[in-house]
């Protein structure tokens, strides 16, 4: 279940870059990267 | 390149840097903190030796054995059950590093929930560790997090079901370990590891099971002894030792319908007697100022003045607060105590362990006074 | 004044300068005014702290973002208006009645996962394009499945803040059915009348039955269209009812069910589907973040110890003053924190009352933080469902209701000995 739990947070954490990457909106740019760091931390079995 | 190109690089950018700093101080939480083995340590294991179903996982922990010269009966010390609880874990060191044993056994482990050592709670603002002065120099001890850590244990369930009685709470306490007891050799990581606890007892026949523990002041089983029904006897008896010694202590029965901790199902479960012990700690409060290490070490908080003003607390909280010594010394003098009742009623199988560190002396010379040197490499 | 006090002035008003004043997203305002706690209070270790309070929200992200993928190929499958256009015809003629069971309907996700997002992005978006072709307007059926979400998440079998409370002061999570089925059904009743009744349209509605397309229903049909729908649910019962052969959870239940959608009905892009729901999602996931980093930069200068102490402080006869209040403002930031860090000291401060009554009052009361702002997760998905833009309309209209609440649960906990007696 673990691995499967990081899958799903891998497809919302690249759902989330591209968000970031395809938005002309400065201010939801800013918010995803905001979001960016936990998942990644997550998902890199940091923490 | 367009312009919300370069923007979202930045952005990315500032993330990756923000998740690399923090990255690297959560990644610091996973070096643990020295123990030395003191004289009466015989040997150390790892809990995997009772229950290998746990070798190589975060939840294996050091098990310290104490053996006396004369087999006899034998006494588990649970400490870091809780590591955001410290006495419970500083008390466990300072009975490895002090305690000789001369009859029977004594088994410590400092770090019950090891993977709650390498984790802070998220939104506690929580310490990473705290130093304690030693004559041989600053020593630091881990300040942890009061569950297992989610990158050992992960996701969490909404409702936490206690496999052995169906009782439900919330989902976060699928890894706390004092609601895992007894444990299961196939369930999650925190299950696992109260099911190694429960090998070691079985397999060692441990006389008596201490678990050390703190508590918020506000909340009502504070500065208490929990007994088990047929641990009952042995605490009235080391309550009232306790209060030849000035030290108050009350004593709660473990309650039938809250299942999962030690104080319960390692009585049902096993033949020892189980008892578990709080202390009095700010920096796990609701009530609490601000939050550090000096919080941990003084228990000096305002907020919990006032709240002692306003009767919303169970133990007297004044500008003093309640530093590590006092919260230390009631557990290491209680365990002594512990010894002496089990003695007194049991003349013909008495555990007798020397060494142990004093209440008053621990007040006087503080908590460093007790911890050995480092040895170099 | 205490320094403690006025650095949650500093951290409130730096949050609604860039809140109001420069029109910042709230996720970056929020962002700023930890950073501005965190320096003014001399934190060790700013940036440790401020990543370390987002972690309180993963698993919700994870939950809220998944559910939204959901929802949005749920609706690109043309689901939603196929089912819209099959429960409007079958029971329009019976609108006060109809309106009161898809009230429930609302909160049943919720009931069974302790989630009011749970409760909106699923059945209350499949309700609410019903609520409005029987005639309700847009700000009143936002409304309304906002309350349902957060009754459901109260109403048992599942409800977290009254987990979180009773954790507190180690009180088992047993004999809580009746007295939340007591504290939710008939507040889900008045409401649903409240807002149904009166505007429903009674009378001709060929006018309205003739606007229906019933041109993806016809070419799918039922069963195969809402087949998510159903297996979503059908996994939520069995997390619940055979927790130790399942145990999902929601993310993973609400990623099947997205799968299926793509199967089940009009060919759609998922990739683009998946990627537009987060799009919309974004500034509630950026919104918990900040809120994260704000908790733990106030506990970690005391600035939480400050309130929670001094909504203690006040005498025996305004205690039940400041629960009202001081539960559903802290809700501003979570629904489930207030529970824990308000809700757990007055539950101790409340031991001399029937115990479960007055815990399950204080969940009620805990919930309501999903209408305040800025997390205002309930109102804000709301919105979202019946196609507002702002949330604003929705909230204003919540305001009574969450009074009615408030005071309802008030009276529960006054009075836990007596209904207890009557129990
Ligand atoms: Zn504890």
């Amino acid at each position: 279940m673990f691995f499967i739990y990081l899958a799903i947070l891998a497809v919302v954490l690249a759902l989330t870059v591209w968000v970031l990457f395809d938005t002309k909106k400065l201010s939801l740019q800013v918010t995803a990267a905001m979001v960016i760091v936990p998942l990644l931390l997550r998902l890199l079995m940091i923490k | 390149m367009q312009k919300h190109t370069i923007t979202a690089i930045i952005c990315l950018a500032g993330a990756l840097v923000a998740s690399a700093i923090a990255g690297a101080s959560f990644l610091s939480m996973r070096t643990p903190d020295i123990i030395v083995r003191g004289p009466g340590v015989t040997e150390v294991k790892m809990l995997s030796d009772w229950f290998p179903g746990i070798k190589g996982t975060a939840g294996d922990t050091e098990v310290y054995v104490m053996k006396g010269a004369d087999d006899g009966e034998s006494m588990l010390v649970l400490g870091g059950t809780h590591p955001n609880e410290p006495s419970g874990h500083l008390s466990a060191i300072l009975l490895i590093e002090n305690a000789i044993p001369k009859t029977g056994t004594l088994y410590v482990i400092p770090r019950a929930n090891n993977s709650g050592f390498t984790v802070n709670d998220p939104q506690e603002g929580s310490p990473q560790s705290y130093t304690i002065q030693t004559p041989s120099g600053p020593r630091w001890f881990r300040y942890g997090s009061r569950a297992t850590n989610p990158i050992d244990q992960w996701p969490d369930p909404n409702v936490y079901i206690h496999a052995s009685s169906g009782q439900t709470l919330s989902g976060s306490e699928t890894r706390n370990l004092n609601r895992g007891y007894p444990g299961r050799p196939d369930g999650t990581l925190t299950e696992k590891v109260c099911y190694g606890i429960v090998q070691l007892i079985k397999q060692q026949n441990v006389t008596i099971t201490v678990d050390l523990h703190e508590a918020s002041p506000e909340y009502p089983v504070i500065n208490a002894i929990v007994a088990h029904p047929k641990a009952m006897q042995l605490a009235s008896d080391t309550v009232l030792g306790l209060e030849m010694q000035d030290i108050k202590i009350s004593l709660e029965p473990s309650p039938v319908n809250l299942r999962g901790l030690s104080h319960r199902e390692l009585g049902d479960f096993t033949d020892t007697l189980p008892l578990l012990m709080e202390t009095a700690n700010a920096s796990q409060g609701r009530l609490r100022g601000r939050t550090d290490a000096a919080l941990v070490l003084t228990g000096k908080d305002k907020w919990y003045v006032r709240a002692a003003k306003l009767g919303r607390l169970y133990v007297p909280y004044d500008e003093k607060g309640h530093p590590i010594e006092e919260r230390v010394g009631r557990h290491v003098t209680a365990i002594g105590e512990i010894l002496n009742s089990w003695n007194l009623e049991n003349p013909d199988k008495p555990i007798e362990i020397e060494n142990l560190p004093g209440y008053e002396d621990l007040q006087t010379k503080g908590v460093g006074a007790y911890l050995l040197p480092i040895p170099a490499k | 004044m205490s320094q403690e006090f006025w650095l949650f002035i500093l951290m409130v008003g730096v949050f609604a300068a860039g809140c109001f004043a420069l029109k910042w997203p709230v996720s970056v305002s929020m962002l700023l005014a930890s950073v501005a706690g965190a320096l003014a209070g001399g934190v060790q270790d700013p940036i440790r702290h401020l990543v370390e309070g987002t972690f309180g929200y993963v698993d919700t992200i994870m939950t809220i973002a998944t559910a939204m993928m959901f929802m949005t190929g749920f609706r690109d499958s043309g689901a939603l208006e196929a089912l819209t256009a099959a429960v409007i015809k079958k029971f329009h003629k019976l609108p006060g009645i109809l309106t009161v069971l898809l009230t429930f309907v609302i909160m049943v996700p919720g009931m069974i996962t302790g989630s009011s997002t749970a409760s909106v992005l699923t059945s209350g978006a499949v309700v609410a394009p019903m609520f409005m072709s029987m005639g309700m307007s847009a700000v009143d059926s936002g409304a309304l499945i906002s309350i349902a979400a957060i009754l459901g998440m109260i109403a048992p079998p599942v409800n977290i803040p009254a987990m979180i409370i009773g954790g507190g002061i180690d009180m088992p999570y047993v004999g809580f059915e009746l007295p939340l089925i007591l504290l939710t059904f008939p507040l889900a009743i008045v409401f649903a009348l409240w807002f149904g009744w009166r505007k429903v349209k009674k009378g001709d509605h060929s006018a309205m039955l003739s606007k229906l397309d019933f041109s993806t229903l016809n070419k799918y049909g039922g069963l195969r269209l809402f087949s998510p729908l159903i297996f979503i649910f059908v996994l939520m019962i069995l997390d619940k009812a055979v927790p130790r052969i399942f145990s999902l959870g929601m993310p993973l239940i609400f990623i099947l069910g997205t799968a299926l959608t793509w199967i089940a009905g009009k060919r759609f892009n998922i990739l683009k589907s998946a990627k537009k729901s987060i799009e919309d999602v974004m500034p509630v996931l950026g919104i918990l973040v900040g809120v994260g980093m704000f908790i733990q930069i106030m506990t970690a200068t005391g600035v939480r110890g400050f309130i929670v102490v001094n909504a203690l402080s006040v005498p025996p006869a305004l205690l039940y003053l400041m629960i009202a209040i001081s539960i559903p403002l802290f809700g501003a930031i979570s629904a489930f924190g207030s529970a824990s860090v308000l809700g757990v000291p007055f539950m101790l401060a409340l031991l001399s009352q029937d115990q479960i009554i007055a815990a399950a009052a204080l969940s009620l009361i805990a919930s309501l933080g999903d209408f305040m702002p800025p997390t205002a997760l309930a109102a804000i998905f709301g919105a979202q469902v019946v196609g507002l833009e702002k949330y604003g309309g929705v909230l204003k209209k919540l305001i009574i209701p969450g009074i009615i609440i408030v005071v309802y649960a008030i009276l529960f906990i006054v009075f836990s000995k007596q209904i207890r007696a009557i129990l």
